[in-house]
């Protein structure tokens, strides 16, 4: 439960938190549910980089849920169980490799990113594939942090 | 200046955001935009505390573009660049203010590896903001810290820029 000391009314904690400030929440999630809902991106890969990155932040709210998008087009658990170490696993495609090396970088220093590792997403993804990516990973990366702060953390069953 | 790795696209406009790459997802940008104007033109925390932190993620990030531009708004309520001059590493033995310290402690923690304040840190904010008021600040630093990690990881940032001052926005027409 957030340190904060006062809540909104909500059915969850992010809305508890984030709806403190109900017109910029509600903003916040119009752009964040673009990506899923207009398809922007493959939705297991936009999964697969939302999750990993909820990992480097150890952002235990956006690890506990699940996109049903992604569920649909065929992502499973067990491939999500490899995805702390993708780069052992033989279950992620080349573009899947290329797009969670960006999102790493992205997240450790998105200044250091160089043309090997932005090229390959480039040339998988197209550039209006690839400007959709770095949005989403501002937003799971700022999300992240975000729920860390505030310490938004899912309820217990 | 490194070489963009996404051009903006054939009929982008002038304008540096809409006419940059992100002129590529036309529904996103609008959805961002709209975004980044309820955070500037229709939030409760005031305008020369939200651009403190921007600059100080543009510095931090080393967005070029971020830490060229300023908004009118927050110049206009009071921001010098005498003060911004300030917002730099060693910032804690300036004259600023402890509220606007405490602003760019919260900031540092928020981009640093380990987004997470300590029991002090949250006490002092909680002196100076109110819970919904530090809700808006962080949820900020997260909308300028993505934005500026957008501009840097697609490249094409130029080496340096003149000073700019913006219009703060607003939601798109």
């Amino acid at each position: 439960m957030s340190w904060l000391p006062d809540q909104a009314p909500g059915s969850n904690p992010l809305e508890r938190v984030y709806g403190l400030r109900p017109n910029l929440f509600e903003a916040w999630r119009d752009f964040a549910l673009l990506f899923w809902e207009k398809r922007l991106l493959d939705p297991v890969l936009l999964e697969l980089v939302r999750l990993r990155v909820a990992q480097m932040h150890q952002a235990a709210f956006p690890l506990s849920s699940r996109r049903p998008e992604a569920r649909a087009a065929g992502l499973d658990e067990s491939k999500i169980g490899e995805l702390d170490q993708w780069w052992r696993s033989p279950s992620f495609s080349e573009t899947e490799r290329a797009c969670l090396r960006f999102a790493e970088q992205f997240v450790l220093d998105a200044k250091g990113m160089t043309d090997e590792q932005a090229l390959p997403v480039v040339q998988a993804l197209g550039e209006p594939g690839t400007v959709a990516l770095v949005e989403a990973l501002a937003i799971f990366d700022g999300f992240g942090r975000f729920c860390r702060m505030l310490e938004i953390e899912p309820e217990e069953a | 200046m490194t070489s963009p790795r996404v051009r903006p696209p054939a009929n982008a406009g002038s304008d540096p955001i809409s006419g940059s790459a992100l002129g590529h997802q036309p529904e996103a940008l609008q959805a961002f935009l709209r975004l980044y104007g309820t955070l500037w033109s229709h939030g409760i925390v005031d305008q020369p505390t939200k651009e403190m932190a921007r600059i100080r993620n543009a510095r931090t990030v080393d967005c070029v573009v971020c830490k060229n531009t300023r908004f009118a708004g927050a110049r206009e309520q009071g921001l010098t660049e005498g003060i911004v001059d300030k917002i730099r590493d060693g910032f804690e033995a300036s004259d600023l203010t402890p509220r606007q310290k405490a602003v760019l402690r919260w900031t540092d923690v928020f981009l640093s590896p380990e987004p997470e304040p300590d029991e002090e840190l949250r006490s002092e904010m909680l002196r100076h903001f109110k819970p919904a008021e530090l809700v808006e600040l962080t949820a900020a630093i997260s909308i300028f810290m993505g934005f500026s990690k957008i501009a840097v990881s697609l490249g094409g940032m130029p080496e340096s820029l003149p000073l700019r001052i913006e219009k703060t926005p607003d939601w798109p027409a």
